[in-house]
């Protein structure tokens, strides 16, 4: 196979850039207070990189990220006549856009800056090894100035942003979220795969720590999102797939039938007649609806429905026609259709909520087993006026007042047994259900069985306070198991009071599971239509836990509410405001400008092969054949580069990530100590993100590594990996997204067959396969990094010399021809 | 003091305190101060020796409920065993149960065999036990080391 021509080595030591200019490099160590010059020399690293070539200048300085550190560099680039910089200090998804920008301000391209990692991926993984840390930064800092000896100037593109928004979810936070951005005087469609939005806050009787009436404060907002005029809502519906990229989202959305007109009154008399019971989901099973239902008095969008899995027409074949006889109006309509819609939108919020823990697993407890142990949700239906015993307090099993209430805290949450995370609401939410009974059942003696109360927020503690002065009684221990008396129902609640640590038998009357809250058992579907990451728990992550809190990953993209994590109603609310604040500043702007990293086609070398476009996920390269010409839509390439690994005649250039700046890089890597390196190719969104939360999260790693960023996994030419073993270099790790979570749709689907192919390559060359690693790491997966880095230590330790030479040998021939 | 072949420290740390093992134990409610928390606790917070020297150690029947219903996924049971090991190896053993197994030792045995049971098994129309090869089961035990613990 007729390989592309490569840039040559001794090219790749060029000492003017292309409009031979020469070059004039200036090279930034940033200390970072002691997060960086705590575990490494950074003074050392300075003075190594002043003795490289076209390096004019180096300096080392406390935070280069400061204001005055910024003037230093722009000064620089203004006085000294700099054309080229390298930061040393953190990861560029913190302040690339920050260097950047000085750079830009100095007159300088911002395509002309470039970064060393020498903070997440250096001092915070080696934090005892200052020898071998000040080693690989000075490493760093000499790939960083190899990759950017090759750097171009590059022209941003702008792209317009529709100006319209699309928000999933209509709980609290999708309501919230969607009547900001309508009164911001954004389009916004708003889809609910329930019959009507409120979720689970219209379940809830009242909130903490105010005792507000929940659905009397949510229900306003439930109409106003009815009757607002810039608000499409369309319930039953589900997001069906979504296409394109920030500012420019095509989402088409799938909404099922009704089968009842919008001219519905809500007066139901259709329901009356209806001889088809079920039970009741809005009340958690306690009470029963019939096929043709409301899902709960307040309702939005205020139309009856009918559960056609329940009914007796099937197939548009009318059996029964109770409900319409009884309908004045005429609003049944038994051939209502499934219908697709296709939105165009600029942005998207993901208000998808959460689920509930189902504790039947927890057989020793009995939940399902004896009808007096119950969840507290089940709890908040029980207790609601508009709930199956009209808030009226009796339990299940024979309707009885119960005397002796016990709340079990923790179910479902900080056990490995379930859910590892703590579920924020149940502490506050069982006080809050303790002091209603209290409020209208006085005599009710309420026991309240814990591990620990956590009352974190504003007015919560005082809420505990007062529950223990009305004397709800709080024991530390969780009871090990409940028995029924299956004569009277009641419950043995066995357990150890550990405070005192003396074993406790209590009868209770009733038993409340506080359980917690878990991702939606669908969230796995949203996460693949919209390429989010999620941690580990399940929950959608944010783009930075501090900084970014309602930005996905990906742009134009946002969070609120439990989708995120399990938050209360407060938090939710600030949550959708906030997540609605960001997309409207995306929106007012009404563009959005493209990182000059898209691919260029050069015509002359171009055949119109086709063989880019076939793997290009976006199908952003057209072929001409006539021409015989390929050509990149530059609005929807997104740059993951994964087309230019395929095209055979080295056509495609890879702006910002060009075959010259990574093989740069890899010369420098290779030029000492080869033997004992690894290199590691890290994709932006995830592993590379992967590999900054290890560092972050302080976890070591042994200091061998070397990290190459290329947008996507799609971008790593096996070309690169044989160049890396050509120049001795022991092992070669390619790192990406988990498959299904590409942030480029499924380019990583690529990654995969080429590093199969190379794999058999090497096994052909006699090579150890072991040397070349393949690992999807998300980029909540700092342990996973870690542990793949030190896996691949232990592999390079059993690599050769020998083995070394003859992965030189079968690869050089190509690295010297080239 | 701690004994890293005995259980892994930075797994009772994961311990929380729920008490769910305690609450789940037969034995705790048979025997007072048997509280196999409390002995995670006591290993983790004053370490081995407060533990191994406390006879009610042996109270736990190994039934396995608490890890069962252990939250963190503890191995509670294994971790008591690994107690009364320890235990034995220092010479804690009570005297009961030094009695008891001296009887395996010596008979083969739990249990002496009355006549009583034997008119049982033969009202049943089972079989006479079978004559145990008592200096076998000696060389056995012998070997396991667990006659020299019982010195």
């Amino acid at each position: 196979m007729a390989k592309r021509p490569k840039a040559g080595s001794h090219s790749r030591n060029r000492r003017k850039d292309a409009s031979g200019e020469p070059l004039r490099i200036g090279v930034y160590v940033c200390h970072c207070g002691l997060n960086i010059d705590g575990s490494l020399d950074c003074e050392e690293v300075a003075r190594f990189a002043s003795t490289l070539n076209d390096v004019v200048l180096a300096k080392d300085s406390l935070y280069t990220c400061s204001n005055s550190g910024q003037e230093m560099i722009k000064a620089d680039i203004r006085e000294k006549g700099l054309n080229r910089v390298v930061v040393a200090s953190c990861t560029p998804r913190l302040h690339e856009p920050t260097f950047r920008a000085a750079c830009g301000e100095a007159g300088l391209n911002p395509y002309l800056f470039e970064m060393a990692n020498i903070r997440e991926h250096c001092s915070w993984v080696h934090l005892h090894d200052r020898k071998g840390a000040t080693d690989k930064a000075k490493d760093l800092v000499k790939m960083a100035v190899a990759r950017a000896r090759f750097l171009e100037p590059q022209v941003e593109t702008h792209v317009p942003i529709t100006r319209k928004a699309l928000v999933v979810g209509g709980g609290v936070a999708g309501i919230q979220a969607s009547l900001d951005l309508a009164e911001s005087g954004y389009q916004v469609y708003l889809v609910e795969k329930e019959a009507s939005i409120g979720g689970r806050m219209a379940q809830i009787d009242k909130t903490f720590p105010t005792m507000d009436c929940s659905i009397c404060i949510l229900a306003p907002k439930m109409s106003e999102v009815g009757r607002h005029p810039n608000i499409e809502l369309m319930t039953l519906s589900e997001v069906e797939s979504v296409d394109g990229y920030i500012g420019n989202f095509r989402v088409r959305v799938r909404r099922r039938p009704r089968y009842v007109s919008k001219e519905c009154t809500y007066c139901g008399d259709c329901a009356k007649g209806c001889p088809q019971h079920a039970p009741n989901e809005f009340d958690c099973g306690l009470s029963t609806r019939k096929a043709i239902y409301s899902p709960f008095a307040q309702a939005v969008p205020a139309t009856y429905l009918i559960d056609m899995s329940l009914c007796l027409n099937k197939h548009g074949i009318v059996a029964c026609d109770r409900c319409s006889q009884a309908c004045q109006h005429k609003c049944i309509d038994f051939s209502q259709q499934e219908e697709f819609l296709d939105l165009e939108v600029g942005t998207i919020i993901v208000c998808t909520g959460s689920d509930v823990y189902d504790p039947s697993s927890l057989t020793e407890l009995g939940y399902q087993r004896f009808p007096n142990v119950i969840t507290s949700l089940e709890f908040e239906r029980l207790i609601n006026a508009g709930g199956p015993t009209a808030g009226h307090l009796i339990r299940p099993s024979d309707k009885k007042v119960p005397k002796t209430v016990a709340f079990l805290q923790c179910i479902g949450s900080r056990s490995k047994r379930s859910n590892p995370y703590c579920s924020n609401i149940c502490c506050m939410n069982t006080i809050k259900d303790a002091l209603l009974i209290r409020e209208h059942w006085p005599d009710t003696k309420i026991y309240v069985f814990y591990i620990d109360i956590r009352a974190f927020g504003k007015g919560f503690e005082d809420l505990l306070q007062r529950a223990r002065r009305e004397g709800v009684i709080f024991i530390r221990g969780i009871p090990g198991e409940i028995l029924q008396d299956d004569r009277t129902g009641n419950l043995k609640l066995i357990g150890e009071n550990t405070l005192l640590s003396k074993l406790y038998q209590y009868d209770m009357d009733m038993a409340i599971l506080s359980v917690g809250i878990e991702p939606r058992k669908d969230s796995a579907v949203v996460k693949r239509l919209l390429s989010l990451p999620s941690v580990a728990d399940g929950f959608f992550m944010e783009a930075h836990p501090k900084l970014r809190p309602v930005d996905t990953p990906t742009g134009g993209i946002f969070l609120a509410g439990c989708a995120e994590g399990p938050k209360d109603i407060k938090d939710s609310v600030t949550q959708a405001s906030a997540a609605a604040s960001r997309a409207n500043i995306l929106m007012s702007k009404g563009k959005v400008t493209v990182e000059a990293i898209t691919a260029r086609i050069n015509p002359d070398l171009c055949t119109g092969c086709g063989a880019c476009s076939r793997v290009c996920p976006y199908g952003a390269i057209l072929v001409d054949p006539e021409a015989k010409l390929a050509q990149v839509v530059e609005a929807a390439c997104a740059g993951c580069g994964t087309c230019a690994p395929e095209c055979k005649f080295g056509a495609i250039r890879m702006r910002h990530f060009s075959d010259e700046q990574i093989l740069a890089q890899i010369d420098a890597l290779a030029e000492t100590g080869a033997k004992g390196k690894i290199l590691a190719f890290c994709c932006n969104w995830c592993s590379y993100a992967g590999a900054d939360f290890t560092g972050v999260s302080r976890m070591q790693y042994p200091t061998e590594v070397r990290i190459v960023r290329t947008m996507c996994s799609g971008r790593v030419d096996p070309a690169f990996v044989e160049y890396a073993f050509s120049k001795g270099i022991a092992a070669v790790l390619v790192s990406g997204c988990h498959p299904g979570d590409c942030h480029y749709i499924n380019a990583n689907l690529q990654t995969e067959k080429r590093i199969q192919r190379l794999w058999k390559k090497m096994a052909r060359h006699g090579l150890d396969k072991e040397r070349l690693q393949l690992a999807w790491i998300s980029a909540a997966e700092g342990l996973k990094f870690s542990q793949e880095i030190q896996a691949m230590k232990e592999i390079v330790s059993g690599v050769t010399d020998e083995e070394i030479e003859k992965g030189i040998r079968a690869f050089s021939e190509k690295g010297q021809a080239a | 003091m701690k004994s890293p072949e005995i259980f892994d420290e930075a797994l009772l740390y994961e311990c929380y305190e729920c008490a769910r093992c305690t609450g789940s134990c037969p034995a705790a409610f048979a025997v007072e101060g048997f509280n196999p928390r409390n002995f995670l606790l006591t290993c983790l917070r004053l370490g081995l020796d407060a533990v191994v020297s406390d006879e009610k150690l042996w109270c736990c029947t190994t039934c396995h409920v608490c890890e069962d219903r252990c939250p963190q996924m503890l191995n509670v049971t294994d971790l008591l065993m690994a107690l009364m090991n320890e235990a034995a190896k220092r010479g804690h053993i009570p005297d009961k149960v030094k009695a008891g197994t001296g009887m395996i030792l010596h008979t083969g045995r739990v249990l002496l065999i009355s006549k009583r049971v034997s008119e049982m098994r033969e009202k049943f129309g089972l079989d006479p036990l079978p004559e145990i090869p008592v200096e076998e089961v000696e060389g056995i035990l012998e070997k396991t080391g667990l006659a020299g613990l019982l010195g």
